[in-house]
């Protein structure tokens, strides 16, 4: 089976990005990056699938050069080929584009199974995987937990969360692509020296703006702003030393009534 | 006339989130009212006759195509019959819940449309000629304030229990059939029912949360001493499901259990808006989190910075001296 997961390659979970002077970006210089949550399941699902029904893996991601960090990850996890787009300066922002992208790269590839994961966690948009099988004119199911290939390759009964603990099952035809939820599988720890060690593999690269590719959206979304979330004033910080805070924390919910 | 209506597919049935519904057609009600447009409802599902006449109260004109073939959620022929409401009344604006069938359908649908999409907004801005829609990006830590220009919008609306819409009545209900799309290569099999098990943290009156900030699995002792001290239950954020700790009866959030108890104190839980989505509306939040940027502390009433590995000993000692003395 030829399976292609994606990763993107986002800010770390742990440090608020400095909003840059126009306000409509962020400040990309001095922040950390990380390979997107998500991904991370989506690159074990496709090797578990690839574990089981043999066949390559090849991960693609779509960024600029610091992006290539991304497919360390996934290399390090095992996955047999990474791919990089490169995209300089705004380019990288446009989902069409990258969309329009992708397609041309899994079409080149072959492929029977695509896996992204289910939200990036920089635009928390949701929508990549969706629109990239629409393109490729493939069925998509999102939110994906549970992948079963048949013995013939030619259909797989997948499961999807709906809301509120309920799940659905589906039978769908291969090729097919699958947003992956968190959770689908164990992630497994990738040691740094594994990292290090995937950063001799070899990468296969081409540029977003060589490919020539056109964005066919029709209408286009800008950011106006961007702005730090607002306080909204309700929360009262008890700082202090903790054995305060926490007596004043007590006091006020004894006051309160709630215990 | 075109372009000035919106459409709003809302939700009814087995998995689907109603609770979100209200502010949806309430963003829906503002984008109509700027573009002197009408609010059109659609609802598929099976049974669901009250719920569209319930919604009619709020809307102008509800669709509704009720069939017992309707239970399942079935992507294709939801969209199928978005399309074709498209068509037909050219709306400016297709909004949906951001929840799982929403940002499913929303993303489908820009797609097909070829548009941009606009998910997960709080808010909806409609101020001198121009409309713009706020919503998170960067885990939460940053907002973005979002213009659109040509196109339908498709966008999904948070949930917010503050924004009840404004009763209108006399809306239309009108019953549709909609057709399975053709495109069989998608076949819904079954919806599986949550399973409960143990303590149905939905009842609970206090419910003391732990994130994966909780680190090691023996820390989550901790928050469990302190649900204890307050005669609470203990509930979890989705990583912790995630890596096999707790099954998903314990979480809290948009897939998980939503819960609404007097008390919620969530311990190392950075506050995503799915995980927000389903304690909100609790009516007193504590926060305990080393991160004093967490989002978290946006919705909470009460916050700590610090480790929780030192606060909530310290927390369930005082709660225990206070309740003795
Ligand atoms: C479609 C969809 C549905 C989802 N449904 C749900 C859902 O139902 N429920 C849910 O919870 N999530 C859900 N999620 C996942 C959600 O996006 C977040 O990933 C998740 O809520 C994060 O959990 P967390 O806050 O525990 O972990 P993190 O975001 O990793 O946060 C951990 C926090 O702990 C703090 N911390 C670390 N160490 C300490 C310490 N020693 N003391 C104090 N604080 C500390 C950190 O500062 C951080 O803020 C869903 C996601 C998607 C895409
Ligand atoms: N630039 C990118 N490079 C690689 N994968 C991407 C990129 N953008 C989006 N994806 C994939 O699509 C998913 C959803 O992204 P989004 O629609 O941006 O929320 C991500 O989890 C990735 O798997």
């Amino acid at each position: 089976m030829k399976i292609i997961t994606f990763v993107k390659h986002v800010p770390s979970s742990g440090a608020t990005p400095r909003i840059a002077v126009t306000k409509r970006g962020i400040e990309e210089e001095g922040l950390a990056y990380e390979a997107n949550e998500t991904d991370l399941y989506a690159i074990e699902e496709a090797l578990y699938q690839r574990f089981v029904h043999q066949g390559t893996v090849t991960a693609v991601t779509i960024g600029p050069r610091r992006a290539q960090a991304a497919l360390h990850v996934a290399y390090a996890k095992g996955v047999d080929h990474g791919i990089h787009v490169l995209t300089e300066g705004s380019h990288g922002t446009d989902t069409a584009l990258n969309v329009a992208a992708a397609a041309e790269v899994v079409k080149k590839q072959g492929f029977d199974l695509i896996f992204t994961g289910i939200q990036a966690d920089d635009d928390l948009q949701g929508l990549f995987g969706i629109a990239l099988a629409e393109h490729l004119g493939i069925p998509v199911i999102s939110a994906v937990t549970q992948v079963n290939v048949s013995a013939d390759k030619k259909t797989a009964v997948v499961t999807r969360e709906l809301g509120g603990g309920y799940k659905e099952e589906f039978e769908v035809d291969l090729p097919c692509l699958c947003t992956v939820q968190f959770g689908i599988r164990p992630v497994r720890y990738s040691s740094i020296m594994a990292i290090v060690k995937a950063r001799s593999r070899k990468i296969e690269s081409m540029s977003l703006e060589a490919m020539k590719i056109a964005s066919r959206q029709a209408s286009r979304m800008s950011i106006a702003e961007l702005s730090y979330p607002e306080n909204s004033g309700q929360c009262q910080m008890l700082d202090g030393a903790p054995a305060e805070a926490v007596r004043t924390l007590v006091a006020n919910l004894v006051e309160k009534g709630v215990i | 006339m075109g372009s000035i209506d919106v459409v709003v597919y809302c939700e009814a049935g087995a998995g689907q989130t109603e609770a979100s519904n209200a502010s949806l057609i309430t963003a829906g009600a503002k984008l109509a009212a700027n573009q002197g447009g009408r609010v059109v409802c659609l609802l598929v599902g099976n049974d669901i006759a009250e719920v569209a006449g319930e919604l009619g109260q709020y809307v102008d004109e509800v669709r509704v195509a009720d069939a017992p073939r309707h239970a399942d959620y079935d992507p294709l022929t939801v969209l199928g019959a978005l399309q074709k409401l498209v068509v037909e009344i050219d709306p400016c604006a297709v909004l949906f819940g951001h929840t799982h069938i929403g940002m499913d359908l929303a993303a489908r649908l820009s797609a097909k449309l070829g548009t941009s999409l606009i998910s997960n907004c709080f808010d909806v801005q409609c101020e001198a000629g121009a409309t713009h829609f706020l919503r998170p990006m960067y885990r939460g830590r940053v907002n973005a304030k979002v213009a659109v220009e040509g196109g339908i919008i498709v966008a999904t609306i948070q949930q917010s229990g503050a924004r009840q819409p404004d009763l209108k009545g006399g809306g239309q209900v009108i019953a549709i059939e909609v057709e399975y799309a053709e495109d069989r290569r998608i076949r819904p099999l079954k919806t599986i029912a949550p399973t409960r098990s143990g303590v149905d943290i939905a009842k609970a009156d206090i419910v003391v949360a732990g994130g994966r900030g909780v680190g090691e699995k023996e820390n989550f002792a901790l928050v469990e001493a302190l649900a204890a001290a307050v005669g609470g239950v203990s509930a979890c954020s989705r990583p912790l499901v995630d890596i096999g700790w707790f099954t998903s009866s314990s979480q809290v959030g948009l897939s998980g259990t939503t819960v609404k108890p007097k008390l919620y104190i969530a311990c190392g839980i950075s506050g995503a808006v799915e995980h927000v989505h389903g304690m909100k509306e609790s009516g007193t939040i504590v926060a305990i989190n080393k991160d004093p940027d967490a989002p978290i502390f946006r919705i909470a009433d009460i916050g700590i910075v610090g480790d929780l590995l030192e606060l909530l000993p310290l927390i369930t000692t005082e709660v225990k001296s206070t309740r003795t003395a």
